[in-house]
């Protein structure tokens, strides 16, 4: 599913280059759930906005799906995305303009799909994330771990092949920490590919499979 | 205190230079327009101020009631104002101004045809105040023949040397003696005038005792400018009131013989200028411009204010964390209002400074536009100076105002753990001033469209006659005027002159009011009637278009003595209709009804616009008469123009015309019967560029600002499988949203603005759905444009920003 060669990342400002990732090689197969670890600025971010189509690397390639998709225009890149892939963050980022339901729409209304479709399969997401009853309420009037079912249920409501999560439980206690990674796991056992990026051991125990990052290299990436 | 105050709105100006720049821009030009119109209005407000007894001079005027119709005139029987000396004694000096036409004046080789010289009282200059520069004033207009000239005047036919005691001759052969030189007359001044010719030598040449003749029949002869002193504790009340009695003595006999009435009317100099036009005024001010661009000044101002009062606010999550931090070092939130109110002020002085400038650079072109003579002793003036001081005060604080109390009411704590809300101040607020902002420059725009719809419907409404190529020659010498036949004969061998007719009256001039006795099934009505004197080629050279019967015929011999010929608007006033043809008209009688001529209509015309189209088309009767007459019309082939113009020229010397060759189009003539509405056309259309302009510097603050504030939602929205359209769209639409609003609003207003104002004319355009159309379009046009560029930059900017952002 995504199979990277090389990759690298540069960040230049001003005087000062920042090599954010150096060479950075690595495979993960469809269905698959890993973890990527690591200390803060090590890369782990930065990573996932590459595997996210988020941002082009400055160097190697990126397989997507057998694609090579490194050099892809954010147009193609915006295509790939909104039919594959499923964002989780750490600070949920909602709209807070818009209420839960509205959140949750979102993708689907760029999918095109039409509003009377659209509202059956919110109310089916709402209901298995178990925040229906909140659906008109606005972000500010939620709980930290609401607000992030509410972002779970943004990322899985147009089936995505692949969930990337950046920390999805660095903003919650270990309650709702827990229910969220439950949740991710459900997600993986029904054959969604899963990405996270954590400091949280207990949270990497989910995961089949952890990749260590360090100053942008990956120094280990161990099959548990 | 201040110093940290000061140090502070500085350093906050200078480093967010693009909020600033766009602030200052705005308030720059905001306070460019406020002081031209501020000088404008100013100079239309000092009309006739300047003369010392200004407060006891008031122009007398006269309404004649002729058969139950009032016609109001802007001059007086001649010997009105001395009888009324006579009779009451509150009036101290009268002084009264004739009209000495157009006519030719030379000294030696200098020769010129001079418009603005009139006669006038001797008492003028005890009554009028002016800058004596030689001559002595009590003396000057005393004896016969006498001329005081203008400073201008003087140079003109004198150059350098004294002009005192010269001659300056007329082309009738008068010698006038130079007996004093003014300064120039003010522009500033109701009455203009070149010179001024002692009224004493009307009264040699008439004979003493029938100028001054106080015969009941004079009263009833339309006259002259007439001005009032009164003494210093009198007023026009008391004399208005004992006028009847004033009537009876005077004026009542002739006016039951006749079935007339007549009342006194009157204006306090002072007002003159913005006074109600009456027949045979002289040009005036619009009291609705003035209004006009008082309003548009405090737009142009207060939307400048707004976009500050936007920005500030827009921008205010940005200074919470200093409004925190200083409220926990201990400053009282009068303290920070104060400090944001200093920005504000100094914004605003920094953008006087920078407008006071532009507009000492832009003087002459103000002046040239508008057709002031504002000098640059203006910017010494003091009440000029604290003037435009207060203002920029004012507005400083207006626009201050809003953002210091906002700001200044954050509370430090949720302010320093950064939690204010994300929309940077009450995004309602912000909505409803860019609405408002908008509805002003929607409604100007719609103005706009619609002042030049009407003032291309002025070039372009069929008048009814045809003006192209139409020169006019005015012959002034009465022996020339006998040989106009001949000089028409001739001018017709050229094959690029295509007609000629001589008239006295043409299309845009005809002055030639008078009583006219009417047939009517109940008898006779006596009723003025403008009537034109013209020839056998009038109506064909003009292309005048007959209703009914037929034109003049040089077969027909009665034609030049008994025939007339009326347009539809008479037929309709006096209910001929059925059967205008053979009607009878009397016109010349006398008193006692006796002489004159009696005249059967043969032909009615078409209705033309023979006057401005500010006016309905009047009754109007034409017949021929074989004295001299003033006017020739002469159609050219315009392809020759200048080939055939040094014809005519060569001919005019020929027939020894004994005046210069002094020619105009009628085209010109009648355009400039539009130069009021001309200007305005140009002042609005600059003032509503201007609004536009900073509308548009406040809309690209503003969308700078959102797209900052937004850029997370934004980013979500692309991560999320937005498109670039889908968020340029959705930006868009909240913009057009509010745009759209205004436009709403903008409608009823404009149109109700407008439709007032075409109501100046007799003749204009229907408010057509197009001018709101295009005005709609235009303002959400420009308004997008303005904010695409912030919209375009965020909409493309990648997503993971918006992750960065937290």
């Amino acid at each position: 599913m995504i199979k990277t060669e090389n990759l690298s990342k540069i960040f230049r400002a001003d005087e000062v280059e920042t090599t954010a990732l150096d060479q950075v090689s690595f495979e993960i197969k469809p269905g698959e759930f890993v973890a990527i670890m690591g200390p803060s600025g090590c890369g782990k971010s930065t990573l996932l906005n590459i595997l996210g189509l988020l941002d082009n690397p400055s160097g190697g390639d990126y397989y997507f799906n057998d694609k090579e998709v490194s050099t892809f225009k954010e147009r193609q890149r915006a295509r790939l995305r909104k039919n594959n892939i499923g964002f989780v963050f750490q600070s949920f980022n909602l709209i807070d303009e818009l209420n839960v339901q509205e959140n949750v729409e979102l993708p689907l209304i760029y999918l095109g799909m039409p509003a009377s479709q659209r509202k059956k399969r919110v109310t089916e997401v709402l209901e298995k994330m178990k925040i229906i009853h909140r659906r008109k309420h606005f972000p500010m009037q939620l709980s930290g771990g609401q607000q992030q079912r509410v972002a779970v249920a943004r990322a899985v409501i147009a089936n995505p092949h692949l969930i990337l999560a950046d920390e999805p439980t660095g903003n919650l206690d270990s309650a709702n920490g827990e229910e969220v990674m439950n949740l991710l796991e459900t997600l993986n056992n029904e054959g969604t590919t899963i990405i996270i990026v954590t400091h949280s051991q207990r949270d990497a125990e989910y995961a089949q499979r952890i990749i260590r990052l360090f100053d942008g290299q990956i120094i280990t990436e161990n099959i548990k | 205190m201040i110093s940290n105050y000061i140090k502070s709105a500085f350093r906050n100006i200078v480093k967010n230079k693009f909020y600033s720049f766009l602030n200052i821009l705005g308030l720059s030009v905001g306070l460019i327009a406020f002081i031209f119109l501020f000088l404008y209005i100013n100079d239309e407000r000092s009309y006739d101020k300047y003369h010392e007894n200004a407060s006891r001079i008031h122009r007398i005027e006269s309404n004649f009631t002729i058969a139950g119709k009032d016609e109001l005139f802007a001059i007086v029987p001649i010997p009105m104002g001395p009888a009324l000396q006579l009779e009451y004694p509150e009036v101290e000096s009268v002084v009264r101004i004739f009209g000495a036409g157009n006519s030719l004046f030379r000294n030696e080789e200098k020769e010129s045809y001079e418009e603005d010289f009139y006669f006038t009282d001797s008492t003028y200059f005890q009554v009028f105040t002016h800058k004596m520069i030689m001559g002595d004033p009590d003396r000057c207009l005393v004896e016969p023949l006498s001329i005081v000239l203008t400073k201008s005047i003087a140079e003109k036919y004198f150059g350098d040397k004294d002009p005192m005691g010269k001659i300056l001759e007329s082309g009738s052969g008068r010698q006038f003696k130079v007996t004093g030189v003014i300064e120039d007359v003010p522009s500033n001044s109701h009455l203009r005038f070149d010179a001024l010719i002692s009224g004493t030598t009307l009264a040699a040449e008439a004979g003493e005792e029938e100028f001054n003749s106080m015969e009941p029949a004079r009263f009833w002869n339309i006259g002259v400018y007439t001005y009032l002193m009164l003494n210093e504790n009198s007023n026009m009340g008391s004399i208005h009131e004992k006028f009847p009695e004033f009537y009876d003595k005077y004026m009542r006999d002739i006016g039951d013989q006749i079935n007339a009435g007549y009342e006194l009317m009157s204006t306090p100099l002072t007002e003159q200028h913005f006074s109600d036009n009456l027949s045979s005024d002289q040009p005036k001010g619009n009291k609705a411009f003035i209004l006009i661009f008082i309003a548009i000044a405090m737009f142009i101002l207060l939307i400048a204010a707004i976009n500050y009062m936007n920005m500030a606010t827009a921008r205010s999550t940005k200074r919470a964390r200093e409004v925190g931090i200083r409220k926990v070092a201990g400053a009282y939130k009068g303290q920070l209002i104060r400090q944001f109110l200093g920005e504000s002020l100094m914004l605003s002085y920094i953008s006087l400074v920078i407008a006071v400038a532009f507009v000492y650079l832009l003087l002459p072109d103000f002046n040239l536009l508008a057709g002031k003579s504002v000098t640059y002793d203006i910017f010494l003036n003091p009440v000029f100076i604290i003037g435009i001081i207060i203002i920029a005060t004012i507005i400083g604080i207006i626009s201050g105002s809003y953002p210091a109390f906002y700001l200044s009411s954050f509370n430090p704590v949720t302010v320093v753990k950064g939690a204010v809300s994300k929309t940077g101040g009450s995004g309602i607020l912000r909505k409803i001033l860019v609405v408002f902002q908008f509805f002003i420059a929607t409604a100007m725009i719609i103005g706009t469209i619609i002042v030049s719809q009407q003032l291309s419907y002025l070039r372009n409404k069929d008048l009814g006659f045809d003006m192209e190529n139409m020169m006019i020659l005015e012959l002034q010498d009465s022996a020339f005027r006998a040989k106009a036949p001949m000089f028409r004969e001739e001018l017709l061998q050229n094959p690029d002159i295509l007609g000629v007719t001589n008239s006295i009256g043409i299309p845009g001039r005809n002055n030639w009011i008078q009583v006219v006795r009417m047939e009517k099934d109940t008898g006779w009505i006596d009723e003025a009637s403008i009537i034109t004197i013209v020839d056998y080629h009038y109506f064909d050279l003009y292309d005048i278009k007959l209703k009914q019967g037929r034109f003049f015929d040089e077969n027909m011999g009665t034609d030049a003595e008994e025939a007339v010929i009326v347009n539809e608007t008479l037929v309709k006033t006096y209910d001929w209709e059925d059967d205008p043809i053979g009607k009878t008209i009397h016109w010349g009688f006398e008193l006692d009804g006796s002489g004159g001529r009696k005249m059967k209509v043969i032909g009615v015309i078409e209705d033309y616009h023979f006057r401005s189209l500010h006016n309905k088309v009047q009754k109007q009767m034409m017949f021929m008469a074989d004295f001299n007459k003033s006017d020739l019309s002469i159609r050219i082939n315009g392809e020759n123009l200048r080939e055939t113009i040094d014809f005519i020229e060569e001919k005019w010397n020929d027939f020894g015309a004994n005046r210069p060759f002094n020619y105009r189009f009628l085209e010109e003539t009648w355009d400039e019967m539009y130069t009021a509405e001309k200007n305005l056309g140009m002042i609005f259309s600059i003032a509503t560029m201007l609004t536009i302009f900073i509308a548009l510097l406040g809309l690209l603050g503003l969308s700078s600002f959102i797209a900052e504030q937004r850029t997370k939602e934004i980013g979500l929205r692309k991560i999320f499988g937005a498109s670039m359209a889908n968020i340029i769209r959705l930006l868009y639409k909240e913009f057009a949203i509010l745009i759209g609003i205004a436009f709403i609003l903008a409608i009823p207003v404009a149109w109700y603005v407008l439709d007032l104002w075409l109501e100046n004319f007799a003749f204009h355009i229907e408010i057509g759905v197009f001018a709101f159309i295009l005005g709609g379009v235009m303002s959400l046009a420009v308004g997008m444009l303005s904010i695409s560029f912030h919209i375009i930059k965020v909409a493309s900017s990648n997503p993971v920003n918006a992750i960065k952002y937290e």
